[in-house]
């Protein structure tokens, strides 16, 4: 499948162009790519991302757009699994690649260069269920990235947006498309980018993004985005990982592999 | 002559029908209990309390002081009622889910529709819409400029400060700052203004002129997440609610540096301060209490127990 896109690999971002006051001097086009199932919930919440990056756009001259894998694309978004994604980034390692879906620990530890994690580890996921289970021995939960009945940090508010737009709940996979939208949008119009690298070292290095989730965000050396998680008993929300009282609610790195290992 | 005291006379009663006598009180809304506390302003003690509506939120009061106004959000409402009486008066139309709102000298409401991504503007008298403007998503905190030609609107999830011109209802400026914006003020001579970014646990300060950011600090807690924000009557100090560092925090004016931060209740959100600026109020939104802060030595003289999720307060004063 990915010879297909071969041919299409330079990526390069026009620069953006705008002063401090918002006075824009041309309109920035930003061409995103999607390669994965299209009736997925992570392309849903990816709509829905570029369509809240084109209302800031509005106000700053850029406008995103989803379009085959070209050129001139500056970053793909995939729902592929594990395999798929080591594939992807040896065939695309100019471009930014948002992993949507795959959970694996290995797609973690593998630390390639160019792919962003926007789905917690299934060892996230453990360790946050972990931390729940030594404050309530008896309470079985499951971590979630995200849930539909979440209303904290303006977590409400995104839900009602998601749902008024699609006629769908929020899911996790949902959040991931969503998310991964904003924080690329977000920096491209803080920061004059002239291709992908320096955004990719951007977001790898200098990213504090708001993901209605209550605290700033930003992503490890293995590519995987620190983020608090949900943890879910019978369709409700019991807490909060990191899990207060058994570690600092702030300590983000509690869950999952925080380093690549040497 | 005797047409000149007459008219003396009549001008004197005119003035004090305009700026009616204020009571000193304190109003605070309270989100979860649907009611505003009616606190006294000397005793510090809570007189009264007034069922006003589902969710109030934003509170604000007239320019001559006869009606206060409060964002009653379930209800996409404004319920407006006397501050002496203490009755409600009325209600009007707001738009969905109104949440902050600031009061024009010239009597219009300024409010931002959190879930429709607009600012709407009301003439309170009348309830009728004298204009809507196209924002970003979720816009939150709203100021106005102390001569009333600008007036600043916060959008959360779009990251900006909109700068609208009155009275043409404009946008004449875009202004990218942190995380999550919620609330900002100006300068009293109206060039600069500042506000606090609540994810991005940041300050900043902007001139108006150019639109340029001029300085911000990052308040280096994680629990420090800003909300409401004040400028001393002196201009040197600014007061900003901590959120979950249950502090009010006193920064210079000039270099954003923490001078001192001023244990108050816990999640402190809402910020007001007295018109000879000696007193300054916060809610407490988890501890359910407001604290009362002396600004002369920047310590906290009382605590007074509210409802359930205290927001917004103002003074009649």
């Amino acid at each position: 499948m990915l010879t297909k896109y071969r041919c299409y690999l330079l990526a390069l971002l026009s620069s953006v162009v705008f002063s401090a006051n918002g006075k824009t001097n041309h309109i920035n086009e930003v061409k995103l790519s999607f390669i994965g199932d299209k009736d997925s919930q992570a392309f849903m919440g990816l709509k829905q991302g570029i369509d809240e990056a084109n209302a800031q756009g509005l106000f700053l001259g850029q406008h995103y757009l989803l379009t085959k894998l070209t050129n001139s694309s500056t970053a793909i978004f995939t729902t592929v699994n594990a395999k798929h994604i080591a594939e992807l980034s040896k065939a695309y390692p100019n471009n930014v690649i948002f992993n949507l879906t795959a959970e694996d620990n290995d797609l973690r530890s593998d630390c390639l260069p160019n792919v962003l994690h926007m789905t917690p580890s299934q060892a996230m996921k453990e360790d946050a269920e972990n931390q729940w289970h030594k404050k309530y021995t008896n309470s079985l939960v499951k971590a979630q990235t995200w849930h539909y009945t979440f209303k904290k940090y303006a977590a409400g508010q995104l839900n009602s947006r998601f749902t008024r737009s699609t006629n769908y709940k929020m899911t996790d996979t949902a959040w991931a498309g969503w998310a991964s939208v904003k924080l690329l949008s977000d920096s491209i119009a803080r920061n004059e980018f002239t291709d992908t690298t320096s955004i990719l070292k951007f977001l790898k290095s200098d990213l504090a993004f708001d993901g209605q989730k209550g605290m700033s965000l930003s992503f490890r050396e293995t590519g995987q985005l620190r983020q608090p998680l949900l943890l879910i008993d019978n369709e409700k929300i019991a807490g909060e990982a990191p899990v207060r009282g058994v570690v600092n609610t702030t300590n983000l790195d509690s869950l999952g592999l925080t380093h690549c290992p040497k | 002559m005797k047409l000149t005291s007459a008219a003396i006379l009549l001008a004197a009663l005119f003035t004090q029908t305009i700026l009616a006598q204020s009571t000193g009180r304190v109003f605070v809304t309270n989100e979860r209990s649907n009611t505003v506390s009616v606190i006294n302003g000397t005793t510090h003690q809570v007189e009264a309390t007034i069922a006003i509506g589902e969710r109030p939120r934003g509170i604000g009061i007239s320019p001559d002081g006869s009606e206060v106004y409060v964002a009653i959000s379930e209800e996409n409402k404004i319920a407006v009622f006397d501050p002496k009486s203490l009755k409600k008066l009325r209600t009007f139309n707001a738009g969905d889910d109104p949440e902050a709102f600031a009061v024009h000298p010239n009597g219009n409401i300024y409010i931002s529709n959190e879930d429709s991504a607009k600012g709407t503007v009301i003439n309170p008298r009348t309830g009728v819409i004298v204009a809507e403007i196209p924002v970003g998503i979720e816009p939150e905190g709203v100021a106005i400029s102390p001569d009333g030609t600008r007036v600043i609107i916060t959008s959360e999830s779009t990251n900006m400060l909109h700068v609208i011109a009155v009275p043409e209802h404009k946008i004449v400026a875009n202004i990218l700052v942190g995380a999550r914006p919620r609330a900002a003020t100006f300068t009293h001579d109206g060039k600069f203004s500042y506000a606090t970014a609540e994810i991005g646990g940041e300050v900043i300060k902007v001139e108006m002129a150019t639109g340029k950011i001029v300085q911000r600090i990052s308040l280096g807690d994680d629990k420090a997440k800003p909300k409401d924000i004040l400028l001393s009557k002196d201009g040197k100090h600014l007061y900003v609610a901590g959120g979950r560092l249950n502090q009010v925090m006193v920064l210079d004016s000039d270099s954003l540096a923490l001078i001192k931060g001023i244990p108050v209740g816990k999640r402190v959100w809402g910020l007001a301060m007295s018109k000879d600026g000696e007193r300054i109020y916060s809610s407490n939104g988890v501890s359910s209490d407001v604290s009362i802060i002396n600004t002369v030595n920047n310590t906290v003289i009382a605590t007074t127990k509210v409802g359930k999720f205290p927001w917004g307060i103002v003074i009649d004063d």
